[in-house]
């Protein structure tokens, strides 16, 4: 395993350099529209600023507390959080308007960052001039690219390539040399990966792109048919936000980032003696995500109509909360598009946006 | 109770000028405690990346308007330097005063170490410029509060009260031992507290969690600790029959409770309300659910160099409240190893005959 680390870590930084020192492979991606590297430089690093009042190391400036140097998640503040801040090496984000398996636009990260989370650690960066929001989101892009390659090329060496048992011998071993086979893997993993974040960017979502609310938005009648399936068998929003969306239902569950070394392992999240191996490595201690109360609360990812409907449609990539697919007529099934409407202007009245 | 202006009538202390700088300089230091915090406060530390010039200006020669209308970060830089070299000079003049007229041999030596300890600073503060580095700013920052306690002990040691004769004041005054521990005990944990505290702001990008956490936990222990030794002393030194002693005391008392509430405010406003403590009584704070961290807010920087800044002054008061406390013992010491009881009780009729 030690092999497998520091070969993968030898060619990602012959790739992507170092979260300090951050490169682009333009070899492999010669057209660069997802990143400008000129911003990656200016977010990595130490922390100083310029005689015009330009700041330089911006991630470590702002970020890097509480996500860590790679944007693993585990910064020195980290423990002290829930939900812990988000591990940006699984390519998974929550608060987006594209499909819940989809990547997130740029738009998207750069609306979280100025608006913040509340109620979680994660703050609004509104204060900070609009060139360092766009410097952050290229570098959280670049993190995010940079983790899933490494964890990617991880688990290929394993399953693939046979490392993991006996020290392979050198002409076994993965290297980023471009005459091998090898070289194919990596540059297959690195152009599907970002293959995935550059088809996100070009989604404008058709459906929240064309979708207005009805007429009867935020009116009572649509709200009492809201409450009604927010209530019912088929949405089941009941089954865990509580009924009148109170809360106060204690569901089991964690979300994907610590089901990723728990249950998807076969490990109980309670099990403190399996996982200790993973805590000795910096995973945080499982904890259950809760279903939010709604009623009085603030919405995350902010109120806005057709984002509430992107919501129930698709959930929220990376936790428990499942999306609703939306259907011809209500046939439980899934929701008509009328009835999702309705489920919004519900919501809408549960934290008065009335 | 007697008061303190009665208790110093009629003392004539030498170096009165050594004494008059040293309480400019403490007045003068703390405002820099707070610029200071700023600076870290805001990531300015970095606005200028020279030094001992201002981009190739000469410290006092730095364009006014550029350094007043510039942006914010290189105001406070800039400003925080200035101030620093103003402190300097007062510190050479203390050490010159103190040459010419104080006669302990001590107290001269201290006010040289509190020039050298001034230099070493702004050493400090000019190589973590220099050399970008993180560490430095860590000792910087320890280092800032002890020269202010520094201060704050020149001008102790060369006040009024420190040259108060054994009269009847003073034997009426009851010091046991405890409160000398007690005072001792709380000067020191204030500064270790100054210790943990730089460690959790000046935390390293790549320092373990487990680490931090447990800093932090330390520094919410070591707080409650010195809370608790506070009101402690409240009750202990209310009786002791010294004013001197119980204004410090009572300062502290207050000092260190509003300590609690601004670093309970501090790690919200960086950190947000820990999630850690659980869903349920988060809930039960009003607001504390819906919460939200605004980076480089104007209050918020307010709240953090708040902290620092009261940090410095829990360290000042104690370090008032120890040295009184030793003098006070002395004294007392002195007339109970020199004369026996009833001997000591003629001195206190002789003494408050004398000043009658
Ligand atoms: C005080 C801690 C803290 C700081 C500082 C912080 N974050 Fe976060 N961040 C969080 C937490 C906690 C979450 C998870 C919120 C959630 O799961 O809803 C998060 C989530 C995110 C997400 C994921 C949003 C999504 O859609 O899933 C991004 C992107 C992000 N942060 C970027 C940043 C950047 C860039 C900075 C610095 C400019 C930063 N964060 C600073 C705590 C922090
Ligand atoms: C399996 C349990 C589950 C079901 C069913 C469920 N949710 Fe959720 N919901 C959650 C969880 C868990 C969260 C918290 C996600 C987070 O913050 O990471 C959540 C969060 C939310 C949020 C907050 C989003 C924000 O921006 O802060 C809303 C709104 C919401 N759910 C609405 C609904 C509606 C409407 C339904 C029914 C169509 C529903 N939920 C069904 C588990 C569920
Ligand atoms: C008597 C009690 C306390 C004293 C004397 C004290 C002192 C200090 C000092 C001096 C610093 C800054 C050090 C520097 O800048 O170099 C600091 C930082 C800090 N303290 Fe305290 N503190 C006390 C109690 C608390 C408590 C109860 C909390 C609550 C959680 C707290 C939270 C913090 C935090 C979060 C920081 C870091 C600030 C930042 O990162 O900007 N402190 N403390």
């Amino acid at each position: 395993m030690r092999q497998a680390e520091s070969d993968v870590a030898d060619v990602m930084r012959a790739l992507f350099g170092t979260p300090s020192e951050p490169a682009w492979p333009l070899e492999i991606l010669p057209d660069i529209d997802l990143v400008n590297l000129e911003s990656l430089r200016r977010a990595a690093g130490s922390v100083s600023s310029e005689k015009d009042g330009t700041h330089l190391g911006l991630f470590r400036e702002h970020c890097v507390v509480c996500h860590g140097i790679s944007g693993d998640g585990q910064g020195p503040a980290s423990q002290f959080q829930l939900p812990y801040p988000r591990d940006f090496r699984a390519g998974v984000f929550k608060w987006k308007l594209t499909e819940r398996s989809e990547k997130p636009r740029r738009e998207d990260l750069r609306n979280v960052l100025i608006r913040g989370l509340p109620g979680t650690g994660m703050p609004s960066f509104s204060l900070l001039p609009g060139e360092d929001i766009d410097a952050l989101v290229d570098y959280v892009i670049y993190l995010a690219v940079r983790g899933e390659v490494e964890r990617r090329l991880l688990m290929g060496s394993v399953s693939v390539m046979g490392y993991g048992g006996e020290p392979l011998p050198a002409e076994e071993r993965l290297v980023y040399k471009g005459d091998r086979d090898d070289a194919e893997i990596i540059v297959d993993t690195v152009q599907r990966v970002v293959q995935q974040w550059e088809s996100a960017q070009d989604t404008v979502n058709a459906q929240a792109k064309t979708l207005s609310g009805p007429e009867d938005l935020d009116t009572s009648s649509s709200v009492e048919r809201g409450r009604k399936w927010f209530h019912s068998k088929t949405a089941n929003c009941v089954g865990c936000h509580g009924a009148e969306g109170d809360g106060g239902i204690e569901t089991l569950d964690y979300d994907d980032w610590t089901k990723e070394y728990t249950t998807k392992l076969g490990i109980s999240p309670e099990d403190q003696v399996a996982l200790q191996p993973f805590r000795d490595l910096g995973a945080h201690k499982p904890r259950p995500i809760l279903p939010r109360k709604l009623r009085g609360g603030t919405l995350r990812g902010g109120n806005d109509p057709e984002r509430l409907f992107h919501l129930i449609n698709h959930g929220i990539a990376g936790t428990p909360m499942p999306g609703v697919a939306i259907v011809e007529e209500g046939d439980g099934r899934g929701l008509s598009e009328d009835q999702v409407w309705d489920l919004v202007s519900f919501l809408r009245s549960l934290n008065g946006s009335e | 109770m007697s008061s303190s202006s009665y208790l110093t009538e009629g003392i004539h202390p030498p170096a009165r000028t050594a004494h008059r700088l040293s309480v400019l300089a403490v007045c003068m230091v703390w405002p820099l405690i707070w610029v200071g915090g700023l600076v870290t406060t805001y990531d300015a530390g970095m606005a200028v990346p020279d030094w001992p010039g201002t981009y190739g200006y000469n410290l006092f020669l730095y364009p006014l308007d550029t350094w007043v209308l510039g942006p914010f970060d290189l105001f406070i830089e800039h400003g925080h330097r200035l101030l620093g070299a103003f402190v300097g000079l007062v510190a050479i003049l203390i050490v010159i005063a103190s040459l010419r007229h104080e006669p302990r041999s001590w107290v001269r030596a201290l006010s040289v170490g509190l020039l050298l300890m001034v230099i070493c600073q702004g050493l400090l503060g000019g190589m973590r410029v220099v050399l970008s580095d993180r560490t430095l700013a860590m000792v910087h920052g320890c280092v800032g509060p002890a020269f202010f306690s520094l201060c704050v002990a020149v001008s102790v040691i060369t006040s009024r009260l420190w040259w108060r004769s054994l009269d009847g004041n003073i034997l009426s005054i009851k010091l046991a031992k405890s409160h000398l521990f007690l005072a001792g005990v709380i000067f020191a944990l204030s500064y270790t507290q100054i210790l943990l505290g730089a460690k959790v702001r000046h935390v390293l990008p790549d320092a373990l969690a487990a680490h931090f956490t447990l800093t932090v936990a330390m520094h919410i222990t070591v707080g409650m600790l010195l809370w608790l030794l506070s009101v402690c002393a409240f009750v202990g030194f209310r009786r002791c029959g010294d004013l001197t002693l119980f204004r410090p005391v009572f300062a502290l008392l207050l000092s260190v409770t509003l300590q609690m509430t601004l670093g309970i405010g501090t790690w919200v406003v960086n950190y947000g309300w820990p999630g850690i403590l659980g869903t349920s009584f988060i809930r039960s704070i009003p607001g504390a659910a819906e919460y939200l961290i605004h980076a480089k807010g104007f209050w918020d920087s307010v709240i953090v160099t708040a902290h620092v800044a009261v940090g410095s002054l829990i360290l000042a008061i104690s370090t008032m409240l120890a040295l009184r406390v030793i003098r006070t013992r002395h004294l007392l010491n002195q007339s109970t190893t020199t004369k026996s009881l009833p001997e000591a009780e003629n001195a206190i009729v002789s003494a408050s005959k004398a000043f009658s």
